[in-house]
């Protein structure tokens, strides 16, 4: 598995390089361009073209990506053309909020669905697996922009329970670290809610189908005549095999975190990679842009190759010759 | 009568037994096939059924509709103040929107676009991702790493990024150029996903058995392995449509497929929403229509997967 490991992890170097040109061109074919960001309108055209050259622009473009990628080889990927500050430091701010979105989501949505999909899946046809089924579908065709608004209306506006919107108390500073953690994660549940919801509404019904399948095989007949309880029957010996489909959904859902989840961003003003990347997309900033598509394509080939990892993990007789 | 019972029903012996009975009290009846036993057990399984009535429904609702109601779904009525946003009513069951127009005249236009962009991209989708995972995952090696690479090159492209770069040079989407659009996008999931499922298949007995009686390749993987990953595909289907129908709003908003005053549900529910705290029939009757229709084909999907489910018979 080691070796399988550094493998996959020396392949990606070429293909990262490869979707670089990928990414460059793609950004580059951006109808517009630039200069409206650029720009302000009492430039003058000699200090507009003197801005253009200086940061590159008027160069070929594949001029322009040698010079990118020579840059970002030593880890320097440019200025945002909106703000001026470093690539990183935009993404910085925004990325953080992201992850903690996600992961609160991943946790929530993960209890959740395999403990609604296992007992749908074991109870199949009865009352409560068709009320679950009815809720599943229901979460599913309820846009998410509705079902932010939703409940931003209900528990943020009219019960009064959880801030609408923001990412921390404005204007209060805190003395102790702890109550500041508190605050912030006051702010996370509303957003956390709606953005699991979404997952477990479809991670419940993968869990579902594969629970469906092992129960019925003959391990778990010889488990239950051996005298393994119920719920560890069903928890240790029929979930490990039921979680490949899961495994790879959430990886595939998860390995998206860098695009981060602009609706519900949006919804919640919470200020993050999905936000970031609607507004750099909007202003055409280049550096910014092909910084977010890259951490993304890293995402996606690192999810994927942990979910190839937990194949094996969960059925051993899972190899990679 | 309760749900479960009827679904007791379907489990107990009676139709078990039937081909053995069929062979031995008459000797010179044919056994029935394949297909027909799966055929048998579907039409038997009740919720099934339900479902397909459903879809064929809401199929005759959005396409014969018309017959009955016969309002022009583009014929707005801005002069009139009483009838922009009128609640639904005897005139307009589902209502009118800020123009003046019929919801339910819309809803069965959109209808016929949705269930159409959505099913077929959806069967497209599953086409591409059935082929590109069972071939990864049956043949694995170098054929499944270069497969499931590409796989995450498709992936890494965020869909928002190439619609604004298509949109400038395609700026007249046909139906069938969306479909394309939206399948071509669609398939990775079920990639991975039947790749998963065939990487563990494969490695079990049955597939070992059947290979030393001599079934080649294809047959291993399309009559052996693909029937028992049925479970996570149709799961994924009945999910690829919902959100084929919502990218289809999405990709109308980059002048791809459908163009107002044209209505799609996707569109209905994006346009709708600004107004929805007051006026709320102009995104529920839409939402409604996706429900239904993922709700009731996932009905048909479970049906369909429990008929080809061999453990049906055995217990």
């Amino acid at each position: 598995m080691g070796r399988y490991i550094l493998r996959r992890s020396l392949q990606a170097i070429p293909l990262l390089f490869l979707m670089t040109i990928a990414m460059f061109v793609l950004i580059h074919l951006l109808p517009g361009g630039p200069d409206q960001v650029l720009f302000n309108p009492h430039q003058t055209e000699a200090a507009k073209a003197h801005l253009r050259a200086s940061l590159g622009l008027d160069d070929p473009a594949p001029i322009q990506y040698v010079k990118w990628v020579t840059s970002a080889l030593t880890g320097n990927f440019g200025y945002s053309f909106e703000t001026n500050e470093p690539v990183w430091t935009v993404i910085g701010r925004a990325f953080p909020n992201t992850l903690q979105l996600f992961g609160a989501a991943l946790i929530l949505a993960l209890v959740v669905a395999i403990l609604l999909g296992v007992i749908s899946g074991v109870r199949q046809g009865t009352a409560t697996d068709y009320t679950l089924t009815v809720l599943a579908y229901a979460g599913i065709a309820m846009p998410v922009f509705l079902l932010g608004l939703l409940v931003d209306d209900v528990f943020g506006v009219a019960l009064k329970w959880f801030p609408t919107s923001g990412t921390e108390s404005v204007a209060v500073t805190f003395t102790n670290p702890f109550s500041a953690l508190l605050d912030h994660l006051w702010y996370l549940v509303l957003p956390m809610t709606v953005l699991a919801i979404a997952f477990i509404a479809g991670w419940s019904r993968y869990m579902r189908s594969s629970m469906i399948e092992v129960v019925k095989q003959d391990y778990m007949r010889t488990a239950r005549a051996k005298g393994v309880g119920p719920v560890a029957v069903l928890f240790r010996h029929a979930l490990r095999n039921a979680l490949i489909p899961l495994i790879t959904i959430v990886a595939l859902d998860f390995g998206a975190v860098a695009g981060g989840a602009a609706i519900t961003e949006g919804v919640f003003s919470w200020h993050g990679m999905g936000l970031l990347f609607l507004d750099s997309l909007d202003r055409r900033d280049y550096p910014v842009l092909i910084a977010m598509l890259m951490i993304g394509a890293v995402f996606v080939i690192v999810f994927n190759l942990l979910a190839d990892i937990l194949y094996g993990v969960m059925d051993p007789r899972i190899r990679y010759s | 009568m309760d749900i479960s019972e009827q679904l007791n029903l379907n489990s107990t012996t009676e139709e078990e037994v039937e081909p053995y009975l069929e062979i031995t009290t008459a000797l010179v009846q044919k056994r029935r096939s394949q297909g027909r036993i799966i055929f048998d057990r579907f039409v038997r399984n009740r919720v099934a059924i339900v479902g397909a009535s459903f879809i064929i429904l809401l199929f005759l609702f959005c396409f014969a509709g018309p017959i009955v109601w016969r309002i022009d779904p583009n014929q707005n009525n801005v002069l009139d103040v009483s009838a922009t946003l009128a609640p639904p009513a005897l005139a307009h069951p589902f209502g009118t929107d800020d123009v003046g127009r019929d919801t339910m005249a819309r809803f069965m236009s959109g209808g016929r676009v949705s269930l159409l962009v959505g099913l077929t991209s959806m069967l497209m989708a599953l086409m591409f991702g059935i082929g590109i995972g069972s071939i990864a995952g049956y043949y694995g090696g170098i054929i499944d790493n270069i497969l499931m690479r590409f796989t995450d090159v498709i992936l890494s492209i965020p869909l928002y990024l190439l619609l604004f770069v298509l949109s400038a040079s395609f700026t007249d989407g046909t139906p069938k150029s969306v479909i394309l659009l939206i399948a071509v996008f669609g398939w990775t999931y079920a990639a991975r996903l039947v790749r998963g499922e065939f990487l563990a298949l494969k490695e079990r007995e049955f597939i070992l058995a059947s290979r030393t009686i001599g079934a080649r390749n294809f047959r291993l993987m399309f009559r052996h392995i693909l029937p028992n990953a049925a479970g996570p595909i149709i799961v994924n289907a009945t999910l690829l449509i919902g959100t084929n129908i919502i990218l289809e709003s999405v990709l109308s908003y980059f002048n791809f497929g459908i163009k107002p005053p044209d209505a799609s549900w996707g569109s209905m529910i994006s346009v709708g929403q600004s107004l929805f705290a007051l006026d709320y029939w102009l995104v529920l009757f839409p939402a409604l229509g996706i429900f239904l229709t993922v709700l009731s084909l996932n009905l048909v999907g479970d049906g369909l997967r429990d008929a080809l489910d061999p453990y049906m018979t055995e217990r």
